[in-house]
């Protein structure tokens, strides 16, 4: 019984994929508003999106942005949300259209502002020393590093802080009880041998072990 | 949900064919396992017993200065270690003795047991391969 679990278990690929022509939106494809909007044989027309190399993309989470057209026209926001498949950013606050959120029964529910994504082209970066928007060019440092470079004044864009999506702040980061601390963690306590850990172990504790497990077969 | 999603649509009918048939279906006669590892042996007589040796016991040292908790504070920087790989394992454990043999003039193809390395895996409790232990 335990041989059949084994190949079945091994032949579990288990990844979750999507058709090529999966038309993604803004809710993540593993939501349960997602599977309503794109349920498995649904095929929908085409949306055509200019492809962009990972390595061209230049707009980032956390970047502030200036919008170029649209109801929003010619205000400044941070970017949420980054949609590279569909060449969308989303703003905080900014191109929204108000719904009813959480609705049960009688109760219309909270009414809220949804911000819609933004189509790529419709965005710019800003400068920084001006505040103005600007074109963007990835050029190269004198050290060889990568950088967002504004084409009218020449003025490195530097990349937003990374800022965790649970809120934490390593530098702030109080030791709970249950945490290593970092000297502790950091420590090289590791020496290399032929034995593997087991063995190692085994040999610690003295335990010793004669009995061989019968030759079984597997299918 | 699963196929289900498909019944929403109103295109099929009927029950789940493709989920699992747990031992929480069937009738009450139905006997299945979940996958637990049996601890003795049924006899033809529907009496069990327990076998000492298929029962785990967890053979715990002693925890005294050992400071390494289950997580790991947010605080640590990313570690500068690299990976071990097998040419890094021989040229830290096998390469020195290896080398000093080569110079001494007493290294001998035959003879390689003496550093570690095994000729069969045969006879040993864990086998390097085929890998018979699960880590």
């Amino acid at each position: 019984m335990s041989s059949m679990r084994l190949t079945a278990l091994l032949s579990m690929a288990a990844k979750a994929a999507f058709p090529r022509d999966y038309r993604y939106g803004t809710n993540r494809p593993w939501t349960i508003a997602a599977q309503r909007l794109n349920p498995p044989g649904k095929k929908r027309r085409k949306v055509f999106v200019e492809p962009i190399a990972n390595e061209d993309w230049h707009v980032l989470r956390g970047d502030t942005v200036e919008i170029l057209s649209g109801k929003d026209k010619g205000k400044q926001g941070k970017v949420a949300q980054v949609f590279r498949r569909r060449s969308w950013v989303i703003l905080e606050g900014l191109n929204t259209h108000y719904r009813y959120i959480g609705r049960s029964g009688d109760y219309r529910g909270t009414y809220i502002a949804s911000e819609a994504p933004l189509l790529l082209k419709d965005v710019t970066l800003i400068d920084p020393t001006d505040r103005k928007p600007t074109d963007i060019e990835w050029r190269y440092t004198e050290e060889g590093e990568r950088v967002r470079v504004s084409v009218r004044t020449g003025r490195i864009i530097p990349k937003p802080v990374y800022q965790r999506r649970d809120g934490i702040i390593p530098q702030q980061w109080k030791d709970g009880p249950k945490d290593t601390s970092p000297e502790d963690t950091l420590q090289k306590t590791y020496t290399p041998s032929l034995k593997t850990l087991e063995e190692e172990v085994m040999e610690k504790m003295n335990i010793q072990e004669d009995r061989r497990p019968r030759k079984s077969y597997w299918y | 949900m699963g196929v289900l999603s498909a019944l929403m649509r109103g295109l099929v009918r009927g029950a789940d064919r493709m989920a699992e048939f747990t031992s929480k279906r069937g009738p009450r006669t139905f006997y299945k396992s979940r996958g637990a590892r049996p601890t003795g042996v049924l006899t033809a007589s529907r009496k069990f017993i327990p076998v000492q040796a298929m029962i785990p016991e967890f053979v715990v040292p002693s925890l005294e200065g050992f400071n390494l908790k289950p997580y790991v504070s947010y605080k640590t920087p990313a570690g500068t270690e690299q990976p071990m790989t097998p040419e890094m394992l021989f040229n830290q454990v096998l390469a020195p003795q290896i080398e000093r043999d080569i110079e001494e003039g007493v290294f001998s193809e035959e003879n390689l047991e003496k550093y570690g390395l095994e000729k069969t895996q045969e006879g040993k409790l864990f086998k390097l391969h085929p890998k018979n232990f699960v880590r």
